[in-house]
């Protein structure tokens, strides 16, 4: 995916300024930056929430930017949000369940097929999760680390070629932080091509293979996480500069 | 010529009680941020009020006037207090607050019924005397009368919202409630004086009814998609625009009967107010958009 | 003379579990609160009663009369698909005092406010239906059938993506589903049913006009849908039976009927603002109408 020229502002304010970044297909790739800097705005622009003001986004040889959010979202573009954004009146397993799908959207085929066979694949995955016990919960019987790990499970569920996590292990306890790095790695492992947006640095520079940092909405270094951790624009943005 | 201006006349009075019923029901929606459907109900129960005290308690007709427009906005409030504000409460939403709204608009109108049977009433105030003529066009008196009432009220509401102390916190609620609430203002308060004073004006659209036409029970509903219309053409969220498209309203009626056969005249104000929702839910003037 | 009263009330039950249920799948399975759902049922009505006065056959302007209304509101979601929340109910609402306004104008057509007399009752193929008790044991199967359906597709994978809709609207096109589509399809089955419940009811009645399809016809379904609790076939089922039964039996009581036609509208209405105000998932639904 490259992302090219991409601006946009609100009322005025610069979130975005002329963001250039090409993500590096099957590696952890992470974007970093204060409070404010327009990593949320991206994740958004990429998955077609906001429209920019101007710039592009390729995608697959698509300019995706001309395609409705759910067009890219079947093209390939699978994303969590900050604060977990889950369907309060379905289930665990209802969740992974439209994930999955290819044809509910139809009104016959989605009656009149049976569909058993899902329930094995719909296991397998809440298993990698650890949520195999909870399948029939609804969100509200769910603590806050199973939310989390719940949408993680769905975004890995639904065909994707590549993963936007925003904040995935905000707010989580030092277990589960473990978890979900593993979790992680093992979707590395397999090839998978990851975006993450995080403010735990620690975690960014134990997993990520290539950062971009931003500040207000420019990227200000680009590098494996030994060069950022000594880039000097880096140190200036983050120790106070 | 003369049927032009004729035609005009006739607008701008269907306009003004059009105007009088959407500046109370526009000042209610942009005070509460919700659809208070029932209010053409309630403009309906005036007319009742009125007919109750000057027809059948047999008060002089002052005295009837005023314990109406009392009454009216006692109502107004009631309705608020005893339905809206415990679903509030309740964070009921928009969608739950329009239902119930509906609710009662239907309880309203039957309870009229049931109290005062189907049937047309006549309120003979003023004997319809024949109307004066200017330019080939007959206006009545009643006419003339409604027109300068609804102008005056509208005077009054733009002075009282604009130059009190209580209008100005009307218009702060109206703009952000929050902020409002943090500079020391009591949105509750201002909620109950919206009720009061909105559906006041709903009573004074009652009686102007009364007096000029006559009073049926279900009027209520074509009155609050008359006057709803109105302030979606104009812009929901200002009261002088809902008035002027109102007024705007009034005219589209009465010249889009001159082409289409004079049944087609509420028809007229359906299809506008489905288009505006469809294409412009902001109206002519209103600059913010709210679709959520 | 108790059977045949019996029978009616368990017609008119039938009629009313098809709108109920279609308006459930609506308004309470993908949250779309549609106020035109009256509109939906008088242009299925109006359509299966004038095909059938020119000569159509009752199978065909039946079956049109579903066609027709689910394409009206498949049209009102089309139509409407920018608008959330309040404004999407209001227009859907000024949708059915369009229509209203239509049936009642559209003289030559409709013949206006006298309404359409005389509609006949069905004749299926070889089976003429004549009398009510052979009415009522078609409408059951047609009921039957109906209910079925819905229930089938609100179970189905297309019935869990409504409830998602319901619940978060962008959060499903995320997940890379085309969440206008689905509106387009609920609302033309939706209306699909609405209009042959509109067809059972004219064929059954004999007579139709504009002020079956208003806004007081609109609070007696919002009243038996949310009474019985949003996205539950079951309390739209129960509901439907409590709501008609009661009606009736209302006309047993020693009062005019100049007072029993208002009174029921006012029991309507408060048990609507009750539910509203006490508890939100009706009887026995599991979700909080919003």
């Amino acid at each position: 995916m490259k992302i090219k020229n991409i601006s946009k502002s609100f009322g005025g304010i610069k979130a975005l300024d002329s963001c250039n970044i090409e993500i590096k297909k099957k590696k952890i790739n992470a974007i970093i930056g204060p409070n404010g800097s327009g990593k949320t705005t991206l994740f958004n622009i990429i998955s077609g929430l906001i429209k920019p003001d101007k710039g592009e986004i390729i995608f697959q040889g698509h300019d995706i930017l001309k395609l409705e959010d759910f067009e890219r979202a079947k093209l390939g573009i699978s994303r969590t949000f900050q604060e977990v954004r889950l369907f309060k009146n379905l289930t665990a397993k209802d969740h992974i369940d439209i994930s999955l799908s290819e044809n509910y959207e139809s009104v016959l085929k989605s009656v009149i097929k049976k569909k058993r066979s899902n329930r094995k694949k719909i296991k397998r995955i809440l298993k990698t999760v650890d949520l195999d016990k909870k399948l029939g919960s609804y969100v509200s019987d769910l603590s806050y680390g199973q939310r989390k790990l719940l949408d993680l499970a769905i975004v890995m569920a639904k065909k994707h070629s590549i993963l936007l996590l925003d904040e995935p292990v905000a707010g989580v306890n030092p277990k589960l932080r473990e978890k979900i790095k593993e979790i992680l790695r093992e979707l590395r492992e397999k090839g998978e091509t990851i975006v993450l947006i995080e403010h735990d640095m620690n975690f960014v520079m134990e997993i990520a293979e290539f950062i971009y940092v931003l500040d207000y909405g420019k990227v200000i270094a680009a590098g494996r996480p030994k060069e950022i951790q000594k880039n000097k624009k880096v140190l200036e943005v983050y120790l106070g500069g | 010529m003369s049927l032009l201006l004729q035609v005009a006349i006739n607008g701008l009075i269907a306009g003004s009680i059009y105007a009088l019923v959407s500046s109370g029901f526009s000042l209610i929606y942009n005070t509460n941020k919700f659809m208070h459907f029932a209010h053409g109900a309630s403009v309906a129960v005036s007319g009742y009020f009125l007919y109750g005290f000057f027809a059948i308690i047999k008060l002089n007709f002052f005295y009837s006037l005023s314990l109406t427009l009392i009454f009216s906005a006692l109502l107004g409030l009631l309705i608020y207090r005893i339905i809206y504000l415990p679903l509030q409460n309740r964070k009921a939403s928009n969608v739950i607050l329009l239902i119930a709204s509906i609710s009662i608009l239907i309880l309203l109108q039957n309870l009229i019924l049931l109290l005062f049977g189907a049937n047309v009433k006549d309120i003979e105030f003023v004997e319809v005397k024949k109307g004066l003529e200017f330019f080939g066009a007959v206006i009545t008196l009643t006419q003339i009368v409604i027109l300068l009432t609804a102008v005056l009220f509208f005077i009054f509401l733009y002075f009282f919202m604009n130059k009190t102390i209580l209008g100005k916190n009307m218009r702060a609620v109206s703009e952000n409630k929050e902020l409002a609430s943090i500079v020391g203002i009591n949105s509750r308060k201002i909620s109950d004086f919206s009720f009061l004073i909105g559906s006041f004006l709903g009573g004074a659209a009652g009686i102007l009814i009364a007096v000029e036409q006559n009073i049926t029970p279900t009027m209520g509903t074509i009155l609050m998609i008359k006057g709803f219309t109105g302030a979606v053409i104009g812009g929901i969220s200002s009261v002088p625009a809902a008035v002027l498209g109102s007024y705007l309203l009034g005219l589209a009626e009465n010249f889009g009967i001159v082409f289409l056969p004079s049944g087609y005249k509420d028809a007229i104000s359906f299809v506008l107010l489905f288009l505006f929702l469809l294409f412009r839910p902001e109206g002519i003037i209103g600059g913010k958009r709210r679709t959520k | 003379m108790i059977f045949p009263y019996l029978i009616h009330i368990l017609i008119l039950i039938g009629i009313y579990l098809i709108l109920a249920v279609s308006l459930n799948l609506s308004l309470g399975y993908a949250g779309l609160l549609s106020l035109g759902h009256v509109a939906l049922f008088g242009i299925g009505a109006y359509t299966s009663a004038l095909l059938n006065i020119n000569g159509v056959p009752f199978v065909f302007s039946f079956l049109l009369a579903g066609l027709l209304a689910g394409f009206f509101g498949f049209l009102l979601a089309f139509a409407t698909g920018k608008l959330k929340g309040d404004y999407y109910a209001l227009a859907s609402l000024g949708f059915a005092f369009v229509v209203y306004s239509l049936l009642l104008n559209l003289t030559e057509i409709t013949r206006g406010p006298l309404g359409i007399p005389g509609i006949s009752k069905p004749q299926i193929f070889g089976w003429a239906i004549k009398d009510n008790f052979s009415y009522l044991i078609f409408l059951a199967l047609v009921c039957f059938v109906s209910i079925f359906l819905i229930n089938k597709i609100v179970n189905s994978g297309f019935g869990k993506l409504l409830g998602a809709m319901r619940d978060d609207e962008t959060g499903l096109r995320i997940l890379g589903k085309d969440t206008k589509k689905l509106k387009y399809k609920t609302m033309f089955v939706s209306g699909f049913f609405a209009g042959i419940s509109g067809s059972l009811f004219a064929h059954y009645i004999g007579f139709i006009d504009p002020n079956t399809f208003y806004i007081s016809e609109l609070v007696l379904i919002l009243t038996i849908v949310i009474l019985g609790g949003i996205a539950s076939l079951k309390g739209s089922i129960t509901a439907t039976f409590v709501v008609i039964v009661l009606s009736e039996l209302m006309r047993f009581l020693p009062l005019p009927s100049a007072i029993i036609g208002p009174g029921r509208q006012i029991v309507y209405a408060i048990v609507l603002i009750i539910i509203l105000m006490f508890r939100p998932r009706g009887l026995l639904g599991r979700i909080d109408l919003e």
